[in-house]
């Protein structure tokens, strides 16, 4: 063989976690090579979401300047409880939300992951695409030291490879660092659909005074059918993406098309009004790996590190994943680099990652919420039943019967029981609080 | 996982929903196809046939799995939005699914 290609640290994957990896590497001056499998970074990356300015200014100071590719900031966000007639709505809209930059903005993955991989590659990183990697480079003894890829001599070889390669995590899997592939009960399939609007429309529509509002809603309740899951509207800056995630195992057991749930929420009397005229620009799908701190995989090995998507790093209730998966490539890459000084790549030393992750929000939020993808399986009937009571019990509140008050909130309470026991009612709001507490 | 739970869903929610199409939604989707490998694909048709309730002509976003007269399990895999539903939501693991060549499937234009 030639010349081989040797680098300081290889980073799998050109998603948020990746990119906020090899971005640390470089500026603490490792020769660093990131390699994507997409023609370019984002390629493949499809989410419903936002981005969070507190993960861009931890990894890159001066993201301003750089001219990120947002599409709104969010100063309305919230809730939206769906029965098949009805909505009620909590929401926050505040000024406190309208500062720059604001706490979250609404993106478009094709055009923020390559902005982002394009700071790494400004900063130093050489940044390969239309690359999958297949496997690992090992030494005598076992430990990895480098990647194998579908390129003709595609062998790339460093001391410390970090892997975020998304949820299908086909890499950590080989490396024996996930046990088992992903439950189906325990991991979102998400379709999503992009619709075009003009910008003036957007705003009318939603109540914004100008592109520096938006807005970013979870649905629960009809937009899923009632199942466990959530459908979600987000404003982009001449568009809307609307969608919904449910987990795949009731997609399964109940034989369900994601995408008839999608169009069926977009029809609903409530939703179809905000979404008129609008052109589908695009649809897609993607799963969300919400296992949960105790399915998690082991995050290090000799030589490697796994961040993100592909070590299930999603914090469902708050709909936040991609600062997590910032922040976790961010320690890896510091952790890389603490390695470099040290000249020590074993996995006693790389277990330094997986401690600072325990100090940070990552693992804290993911050992909080370890209960809630298990809340949501485990009670089903959750969404239906409660979001429809909300809905009827409002209705009643709302509305004028020349009925005593008091008769009125009996006629509530009886809305309750005839769904659910007081029993039910109880060991769901038992189950709900634990979901929370851990 | 063999299909332990079946349904919970009322079937006079499931009647709501409206027939739609696939494919009128991924002519929005952009892809790169590799006419010479199929990164998806049946590990043995036998399991297929003897399924009871054939979840992944449902549950796959892009519709990348149909059935033809006789009954067998074709695989679009053209279509495949990248999403590893199948891979881990066959009750049976009967699909071997694995990652396209760097460059080719889906290409996101908005994401």
């Amino acid at each position: 063989m030639a010349n081989k290609l040797t680098f300081d640290a290889i980073v799998v994957g050109g998603g948020p976690a990746g990119t906020s990896a090899a971005i640390t590497m470089a500026r603490a001056g490792l020769q660093t090579i990131l390699i994507e499998r997409g023609r370019f970074a984002g390629a493949k990356n499809f989410f419903g979401g936002v981005l969070y300015t507190h993960a861009l200014d931890a990894v890159l100071p001066d993201w301003q300047s750089r001219g990120p590719a947002l599409e709104r900031p969010v100063t309305d966000t919230g809730y939206w409880l769906l029965s098949p007639d009805s909505v009620l709505r909590f929401t926050q809209k505040s000024e406190r939300f309208k500062k720059v930059p604001a706490e979250s903005y609404t993106a478009l993955r094709a055009n923020f992951d390559p902005w982002f991989a394009q700071q790494a590659v400004d900063l130093g990183v050489l940044v390969i695409t239309k690359t999958t990697v297949t496997g690992f480079l090992r030494d005598e003894k076992g430990r990895v030291i480098g990647v194998t890829t579908d390129r003709p001599d595609g062998d790339v070889y460093a001391p410390v490879v970090i892997i975020a390669e998304g949820v299908n995590n086909l890499l950590t899997q080989q490396l024996g660092l996930a046990k088992s592939d992903l439950p189906p009960r325990f991991v979102a399939l998400s379709v999503k659909e992009y619709l075009g609007l003009p910008e003036k429309e957007v705003e009318a529509r939603f109540g914004l005074s100008g592109p520096d509002e938006g807005v970013a809603i979870d649905v629960f309740g009809d937009a899923t059918l009632g199942l466990p899951g959530t459908g979600f509207i987000y404003t982009d800056r001449a568009g809307i993406s609307i969608g919904c995630g449910l987990l795949l195992e009731q997609l399964v057991i109940n034989n369900l098309k994601p995408y008839e749930i999608l169009a069926r929420f977009k029809n609903h009397p409530i939703i179809k009004p905000y979404l008129e005229g609008a052109e589908r620009l695009e649809y897609g799908a993607h799963l969300i790996p919400e296992t949960g701190y105790d399915r998690m995989p082991t995050l290090y090995t000799d030589g490697v590190m796994v961040a993100g998507d592909a070590a299930g790093m999603v914090d469902a209730l708050h709909r936040e994943g991609t600062n997590l998966a910032m922040i976790a490539g961010k320690i890896a890459g510091e952790t890389a680099v603490e390695a470099h000084k040290q000249r020590n790549f074993s996995a006693e030393f790389l277990k330094e990652y997986r401690r600072r992750l325990q100090d940070s929000f990552v693992l804290k939020d993911l050992k909080q919420y370890r209960r809630m993808t298990d809340f949501l399986d485990s009670t089903p009937h959750f969404m239906e039943t409660y979001v429809n009571f909300a809905n009827e019990a409002a209705y009643r509140y709302f509305t004028a019967h020349g009925m005593a008050k008091r008769d009125m909130e009996k006629e509530i309470i009886r809305l309750l029981t005839r769904r659910r026991s007081f029993l039910g009612v109880a060991v769901d709001m038992i189950k709900l609080l634990r979901g929370m507490r851990g | 996982m063999r299909e332990k739970k079946r349904t919970t869903l009322n079937p006079a929610l499931a009647a709501t929903l409206p027939p739609t199409n696939v494919d009128d939604l991924l002519v929005s989707v952009k892809y790169y196809v590799d006419e010479e490998y199929a990164h998806i694909r049946i590990k043995d048709d036998k399991v297929c046939a003897d399924c009871p309730h054939r979840p992944c002509l449902d549950f796959c976003p892009a519709g990348v799995f149909t059935q033809d007269r006789t009954g067998k399990i074709l695989v679009g895999y053209q279509a495949c939005l990248e999403c590893g539903s199948c891979r881990i939501g066959c009750p049976y693991q009967n699909v071997d699914w694995n990652l396209p060549r760097g460059g080719y499937g889906v290409a996101y234009k908005f994401g």
